[in-house]
């Protein structure tokens, strides 16, 4: 079934067959039938993705609005009937292989990818499939972790994904053909695409992965209707030096050798060109200051400083630029010169915060691998607080060394690229979190062009115990609500609901529906294959789902699977 | 008229350039006489004709053609493909790699391993995340070779070339298996020929 822009799925296909033959007999006649109860409203309007927040019908964002809180508005599921809470239907793509996917929902029509960058247009109240996009496999691809993809962006009647070989496609919403396509940069150097596009006032934004590979990271802009590119905003600096910190954000000692790598930039210079520093989750967009806010991923080779001098701006930092234009506007960096890889990742969260004075302002909200939720003032991307630690921290920082030493977190955190949720009634945010103890070595290599370049390796120690947890943070005050600990490592991604409910899954195939106020676990359900994707939440003609895919984890090697399942509650 | 008439001799001059032999060995160079010299080695089905050499039939396209690179370019050395590799053009390298990519892999057979050498790979493979980059079914993808089925000579010396730097064209690889005692490779490759 390798069609690009074929219509399938039974009577649907049929249908559509039988129109071909009838009538045009042209390309226009493809259409696949309308599968929402709205009739032809596959629009998405830019008032829509701005109330999004408000909206307990569409998931219209990969993380659900532009604030990015993964808190839905709709409360039919709720504390008191999640436990009637059973599978309306599931649906099997084609490719057994990591689901990192959040389903975008429009109009009663759901948008799903899959690993190798299928697209999946499925009539959202049956599962029934509309239509199936499958990319070329491409001969150059490059990517670190899985053949990972976390989704669409809508706009308009439009489609938009990104591709492992680092192009940005444009899909017709109705039909999933190709409108438009763009090379955003050159896989053959390490450059990929994995995140789900932004859609905002005609743009789409979208950054890149390749912090593995020596790339030079960036955010950029394409037109929408058009794909003619607006404006790019490199992550690494030409000067990329900075202040020379010795301390993290939290004031420990990193153990720089400032000396050594002041010599080091006298006698090779500015590392900028193949320093890392991808973006690889959404923006959180500020319509009010008309900015975006987005985190950099680690500097490149991850675990060997010494060819690499400064401070590695803007790697491992929360960034803030101008929507119009790209221009920067500030940063905060966590850890400079990281040579651990425990980066900024997850992505970040804008609510109001309690101020270091009490009182409201408006903040920001960003889950470290390091295990700390960092709480910002986003006017101007100053660290407030930090959070207790979720995870254990032993030995931090602890040089990597060619033996290998052992620190915590493992690389992998802390919370990973998984999204947090918010609360912003209770106040909390909720992380979920792994812990997976590594011991970190150097080996220096030179820039490998194009290859996988870690200046080291990271080891798992296989005999020490992992787990994961749940954590609820208390973001005006730091301190942890509550805390559920879990069998695996976690990755995938949070969603809380307006019903009191915080949804998660698992590498075992559980998924879990929390109390969002006490952590008591109230629902769950084994999916069979690991459950390592953001859920989402939609209504349609009057019934509430919750939809997760089950596809397993590359990245932790979580069982393999291929499904979407949408629940409601049982009648 | 005028541009009509222009029009037409530049369709026929594009005509012509298109059938000339150079730019038909330019678009599919002709590659029988090197697939000769492949298959002395890797064997006419597949099979390699020693144990220490890579099984390349089914192999990924583009693993295959940056290891041919790589051979010219020095980085990777070995004293029958070198020469080979540094007299290939690039388009060579490119249709060689596409022709060994969409063949079938060949039937093995290698013996299972011991329960107690399948454990100690498979603890190596947590601890070196081996299924992050070659996938769950450890058949890579792109510039990621297969791994599974593999000759077990072959993935075991490859691997130790790796280690000790005398294969220097995969830099994470060297990282990582210098962290892994010889012992643990030679399960790996004994179990992941059997995958």
């Amino acid at each position: 079934m390798n069609r690009r822009t074929a219509a399938s799925g039974g009577a649907v296909g049929l249908w559509v067959t039988a129109i071909v033959a009838v009538s045009l007999g042209t390309a226009q006649a493809q259409e696949v039938k309308p599968a929402t109860i709205y009739g032809d409203m596959f629009a998405v309007k830019q008032d829509m993705l701005n109330r999004s927040a408000g909206d307990g019908n569409n998931f219209l964002h990969t993380n659900a609005n532009y604030h990015q809180t993964r808190y839905y508005p709709a409360r039919q599921i709720n504390v008191s009937n999640v436990h009637q809470l059973r599978p309306a239907w599931i649906f099997q793509t084609e490719v057994v292989e990591t689901m990192e996917t959040t389903p975008i929902v429009v109009n009663g029509v759901m948008y799903v990818t899959t690993a190798f960058n299928h697209v999946y247009a499925l009539d959202a109240r049956t599962g029934d499939e509309l239509w199936h996009y499958v990319h070329d496999v491409p001969p150059i691809e490059n990517f670190c972790c899985g053949p990972n993809n976390r989704g669409v962006a809508v706009y308009e009647n439009t489609v938009y994904m990104g591709t492992l070989d680092a192009q940005l496609l444009a899909l017709d919403a109705k039909t999933g053909k190709v409108v438009w396509k763009q090379q955003i940069a050159d896989p053959e150097l390490g450059y990929s695409e994995t995140m789900a596009p932004t859609a905002v006032n005609g743009k789409i934004l979208i950054g890149t992965n390749g912090g593995e590979y020596g790339i030079r990271g960036f955010v950029k802009a394409y037109d929408a209707k058009t794909g003619d590119l607006l404006w790019t905003f490199n992550t690494v600096p030409e000067n990329s030096v900075g202040v020379w910190a010795t301390h993290d954000a939290t004031g420990r000692d990193m153990h720089r050798d400032i000396e050594a790598e002041k010599a080091a930039l006298q006698a090779n210079g500015d590392p900028y060109k193949t320093l890392g520093g991808g973006v690889w989750q959404n923006p959180a967009v500020d319509l009010e200051l008309n900015r975006i806010f987005f985190v950099v991923g680690n500097p490149s080779p991850d675990l060997d400083g010494s060819l690499r001098p400064g401070d590695n701006l803007y790697t491992n930092s929360l960034v803030s630029v101008d929507l119009n234009t790209g221009e920067y506007v500030c940063h905060f960096q966590y850890i400079a010169h990281d040579v651990w890889d425990l980066d900024a990742v997850s992505p970040p969260i804008l609510t109001d915060v309690a101020g270091a004075d009490g009182q409201p302002i408006p903040g920001l909200l960003h889950g470290g691998k390091t295990g700390h939720v960092y709480v910002h003032d986003r006017r101007d991307c100053s660290l407030i607080r930090h959070s207790e630690a979720m995870v254990p921290q032993e030995d931090m920082w602890t040089l990597p060394t060619a033996e290998g030493a052992r620190m915590l977190p493992g690389a992998n955190g802390g919370v990973e690229w998984s999204p947090m949720a918010i609360d912003p009634n209770l106040r909390l945010a909720y992380a979920i979190n792994l812990h997976q103890p590594m011991t970190y070595h150097v080996d220096s290599t030179p820039y490998p062009e194009g290859k996988l370049w870690l200046g080291g390796a990271f080891k798992v120690i296989p005999t020490e115990e992992q787990w994961g947890n749940v954590t609820a943070v208390d973001y005006d005050t730091g301190k942890i609500r509550w805390q559920v600990k879990t069998e695996q490592p976690m990755i995938g991604g949070v969603l809380a609901t307006a019903g009191g409910l915080v949804f998660t899954g698992e590498g075992n195939g559980l998924f879990k529906a929390y109390d969002a106020e006490t952590g008591s676990v109230l629902w769950k359900f084994k999916a069979g294959a690991g459950v390592n994707a953001p859920p989402a939440s939609y209504t349609v003609e009057g019934t509430q789902y919750i939809v997760v895919a089950a596809g397993g984890n590359t990245q932790l090697d979580y069982k393999r699977g291929n499904d979407i399942i949408a629940f409601t509650l049982a009648e | 008229m005028k541009r009509a008439l222009f029009s037409a001799l530049a369709a026929g001059l594009l005509l012509c350039l298109a059938q000339s032999p150079a730019a038909a060995q330019t678009a599919t160079p002709n590659i029988a006489e090197k697939l000769q010299l492949c298959t002395g080695c890797h064997g006419e089905g597949g099979l390699p004709v020693n144990p220490d050499m890579p099984i390349i039939w089914g192999q990924n396209y583009y693993y295959l053609y940056v290891q041919l690179k790589d051979y010219a370019a020095g980085r990777r050395q070995n004293e029958v493909m070198t020469p080979i590799a540094a007299e290939l053009s690039k388009e060579e390298q490119q249709a060689l790699a596409k022709h060994f990519a969409e063949q079938p892999w060949p039937r093995t057979g290698f013996p299972a391993v011991e329960a107690a050498i399948s454990q100690q790979a498979q603890r190596a493979m947590t601890a070196g995340a081996c299924t992050e980059c070659h996938l769950a079914n450890l058949r890579g993808r792109s510039g990621i070779p297969r791994v599974s089925g593999q000759q077990p000579a072959y993935l075991e010396k490859t691997m130790l070339e790796l280690k000790n730097k005398v294969r220097q064209n995969a830099p994470a690889k060297s990282s990582l298996f210098a962290t892994f005692p010889d012992e643990d490779l030679k399960a790996l490759a004994a179990y992941l020929a059997t995958r």
